[in-house]
């Protein structure tokens, strides 16, 4: 019997049901596409944030660092410990680390910045290096330097330094917008050759993945390994990033939650105002006999299967929608989570049976006043 | 007649209409609330990003090849070409002028201090720089390199002071402490070397740490190169680049070239730099400004989306409601339309009272949605997000089109059925 009436209640009059499975599945659709989001948004901004650079670095211990421009003994670093040092350090992401070993050689008459590295590694670290010509070559010449010394793509340059000479082709022209345009980058090996340090660099730079605080363990855990150097988050990137990170999970969070909740209201004032129009329906069944729990259980069912049925189908409509966000947002696949699908199954079924509840209260309400239209 | 209908509906069935209403002010200050958010965000999160520091660079455009390793310039103070300080006021002139946000020179000059040779680095701290149009324009480290920390105080500007890098001072805590005296000059003998008093201990984290900052001028006579500097490092308020951006400024249009010189891409302001101070190369620092282009214009896209499809889901639920109204009111159509009116007038009637009931909600659901954007601003940003005006006619333009859309659906079901079948309870 029980069934058989909330069958009735639900298909008896279908342009209601479609109204009112309309304002729950638009509700829970926008619900789960925003919880899908939220759960991804992290991963891709941080991923977003690495356009920054390298954030650690390794260096000689202070005070001793950066050569001369006259005289030229710089304080160098065992290539071999630091790779190992590295290689050792537990960090969940090490998105890369670069080796430079600098001097300052002449081109023809011209004193010019050469930087010895791993050029496809320095690159991988430097996603907003912009590069013309042959990125895979020999050398990465500045703009600067292209632009002063008429050097262009596939030309031929020659590096002095100290009597020893290296002719070298120039593979690409790089702009970065800072003092990378105007220098000249070359392969570490060629560079140590040039200045007769084998196996030697001068600064190690790391890109590492994780909050702030993160990357500060993992700077900590890396000295210990190296007590002869210094090592250290930089600051200007790991300071800033980790402010503007926690602001934009912020906003977007606030949003998400304002969002959620004001639908969850809508969608209950919606499903009180269609409840409201049972109130003769109560009366009817409360005159004809009917024990007054089993009506409002009646009712509440009729809505919670409303509410559940509406949140389903909202929630793959909400799959879809996500997914379609991830796209045009991030040009990435947001991967939906099968945990929301219960949950805003249930959520949406409260929500409804929440709406209502006030046929309760028709309970202490004589039958007679219901239905004269009281 | 048709105002008493109207206004007895609302009268005696007050239960109805408050749940009708409460639905359509929530669904208006979802509304409401998220295109407050969507319209602010862009500027707010411009201006958080300026925490990274300068996003622009000028250099004088026939330089010789600067020697920089790690920050510091190495070149003789005779080599090279130099920027002109007194045309940097001429920044606060460009059309975008209330963008720059600050800006700070540089000049390097290899001095001996204590027999040493260390790299003076001279800049501003807190500069007043005269603009042509007769104001002063204050600016300096704190606009372009937030992150350098001060232990002590920094220079006072021109003063003969001297703020130390922590690398510096933790090599010869004796020489460079607070409040000591030190003495610069251009070379070990110099006769005319500089008192300088250092006043505080910087820690930069980059290779500044290894170097002596002093006041722009005081470096300026030390190089010998007076009302000169080396470069500018300028902090602007950009928009995210967009294909119009990246494009070459003489390739375009007249219109284009409006629409791209009144919109603050880096490119324009650059551009607008250059024409400004002749003789110089304007260039963005990539870093800075893609990484700053790339999070903003996705996190933009990201809250517009979102606003659209919660104005979506709200105006569903609000046209959801309107039409429940009128389907659980098939009894009174149907009386109405036996005792002889024409659908025209049973329709009036409703769409008066779900126009009335939309009026009403917005206005409400603004409100609430206009307070609940601005806590959502204070918690974010710390400063609360504008009330936009603007947004009451939209949002009550749009609830009035869902309600009566809504509404319109059934009521144009209802024109067409018999009176008595709904009057007997069908």
């Amino acid at each position: 019997m029980f069934a058989r009436l909330l069958w009735k209640l639900l298909w008896g009059n279908p342009g209601r049901l479609a109204v009112a499975l309309i304002a729950v599945i638009s509700g829970a659709a926008v619900i789960s596409a925003l919880l899908n989001l939220q759960f991804d948004i992290e991963r891709k901004l941080t991923q977003e944030f690495r356009a920054l650079g390298p954030n650690v670095t390794i260096a000689p211990k202070q005070g001793e660092q950066a050569p001369e421009a006259t005289a030229a003994s710089p304080v160098l670093m065992d290539e071999a410990t630091v790779a190992r040092a590295i290689a050792e350090t537990q960090t969940p992401e090490l998105a890369g680390a670069v080796p430079y070993l600098y001097l300052v050689a002449r081109v023809g008459d011209t004193p010019v910045v050469v930087a010895g590295t791993n050029l496809a590694e320095a690159q991988r670290i430097e996603p907003t290096w912009k590069l013309e010509g042959n990125a895979g070559g020999q050398s990465i010449v500045g703009r600067n330097v292209a632009r002063q010394l008429k050097l262009a793509p596939s030309g031929q340059m020659e590096l002095k330094y100290l009597g020893r000479s290296t002719p070298l082709a120039v593979g690409a022209v790089l702009d970065s917008g800072a003092a990378e345009d105007n220098q000249i980058f070359v392969d570490l090996a060629t560079a140590q050759q040039l200045a007769g340090s084998a196996g030697q660099i001068e600064v190690e730079q790391l890109r590492v993945g994780g909050s702030a605080p993160a990357v500060a363990a993992y700077a900590a855990q890396l000295a210990a390994s190296l007590p002869d150097y210094d090592v250290r988050p930089v600051r200007q990137v790991t300071e800033a990033e980790g402010n503007l990170l926690r602001r934009t999970r912020l906003l977007i969070a606030s949003t998400i939650v304002l969002i959620l909740a004001l639908t969850a209201l809508c969608v209950l004032a919606t499903m009180a105002a269609l409840a409201m129009e049972r109130r003769e329906d109560v009366g009817l069944m409360k005159a004809l006999g009917g024990s007054i729990s089993r009506i409002v259980a009646l009712f509440l069912a009729e809505v919670g299967v409303l509410g559940a049925a509406g949140g389903a189908i909202g929630c793959l409509v909400g799959y879809v929608l996500a997914r379609w966000m991830g796209e045009r947002v991030f040009a990435a696949a947001i991967s939906p989570r099968w945990q929301i699908f219960p949950l805003t199954v249930v959520m949406m079924a409260l929500v409804a049976m929440t709406g209502a509840l006030p046929l309760r209260r028709l309970g202490r309400v004589k039958p007679a006043v219901i239905l004269r239209g009281e | 007649m048709f105002v008493r209908l109207v206004s007895e509906s609302f009268v005696r069935n007050p239960r109805r209409k408050i749940l009708t209403g409460a639905a359509l002010a929530l669904g208006m200050a979802v509304a409401t609330a998220t295109l407050t958010v969507a319209l602010e965000v862009g500027d707010r999160m411009a201006r958080e990003f300026r925490s990274l520091g300068a996003n622009l660079l000028v250099t004088p455009e026939s330089d010789t090849l600067p020697l920089e390793i790690g920050g510091v310039d190495y070149r003789p103070v005779d080599e090279g070409a130099y920027l002109k300080e007194a045309e940097l006021g001429k920044l606060k002139t460009i059309f975008w002028r209330h963008n720059i946000l600050g800006f700070t020179p540089f000049l390097d000059v290899p001095a001996v201090i204590a027999g040493q040779p260390t790299t003076l680095i001279g800049t501003w701290y807190e500069h007043e720089v005269p603009v042509p149009d007769g104001t002063k324009f204050k600016t300096g480290l704190s606009a372009t390199h937030p992150w350098w920390n001060i232990q002590g105080r920094w220079f006072s500007d021109g003063a003969n002071e001297a703020v130390v890098g922590a690398a510096l001072a933790a090599k010869n805590p004796g020489i460079f402490a607070l409040g000591q005296k030190i003495s610069a000059g251009r070379s070990a003998s110099a006769s005319d070397a500089t008192s300088l008093e250092v006043t505080g201990i910087v820690s930069t984290g980059g290779a500044e740490d290894n170097s002596v900052l002093v006041p722009l001028s005081v470096a300026q006579t030390l190089s010998g190169h007076p009302g000169q500097l080396r470069q500018l490092f300028v902090s602007a308020l950009t928009k995210p680049a967009d294909a119009l951006a990246e494009r070459d400024p003489h390739s375009l249009t007249p219109k284009e070239y409006d629409r791209w010189f009144c919109s603050p891409y880096i490119s324009s302001i650059s551009y607008q730099i250059e024409q400004v101070l002749p003789g110089t190369d304007v260039h963005a620092i990539r870093r800075v400004a893609e990484t700053e282009g790339r999070v903003l214009s996705r996190v933009s896209t990201l809250l517009w989306i979102v606003t659209i499809a919660a104005l979506i889901a709200a105006a569903l639920a609000v046209g959801a409601t309107a039409a429940t109204t009128v389907l659980e009111r098939r009894g009174e159509i149907g009386i109405m339309k036996a005792i002889g009116a024409t659908n025209f007038v049973v329709a009036s009637i409703f769409l008066a009272e779900q126009l009335m009931l939309a009026m009403g909600g917005s206005v409400l659901g603004f409100v609430l949605g206009a307070g609940l954007g601005r806590v959502l601003g204070e918690s974010v940003f710390g400063t609360p997000a504008a009330t936009h005006i603007v947004l009451l006619p939209v949002v009550m333009g749009l609830a009035a089109v869902v309600a009566m859309l809504g509404s319109s659906l059934p009521l144009w079901r209802a024109a067409h059925f018999n009176p008595a079948p709904v009057l007997r309870g069908e």
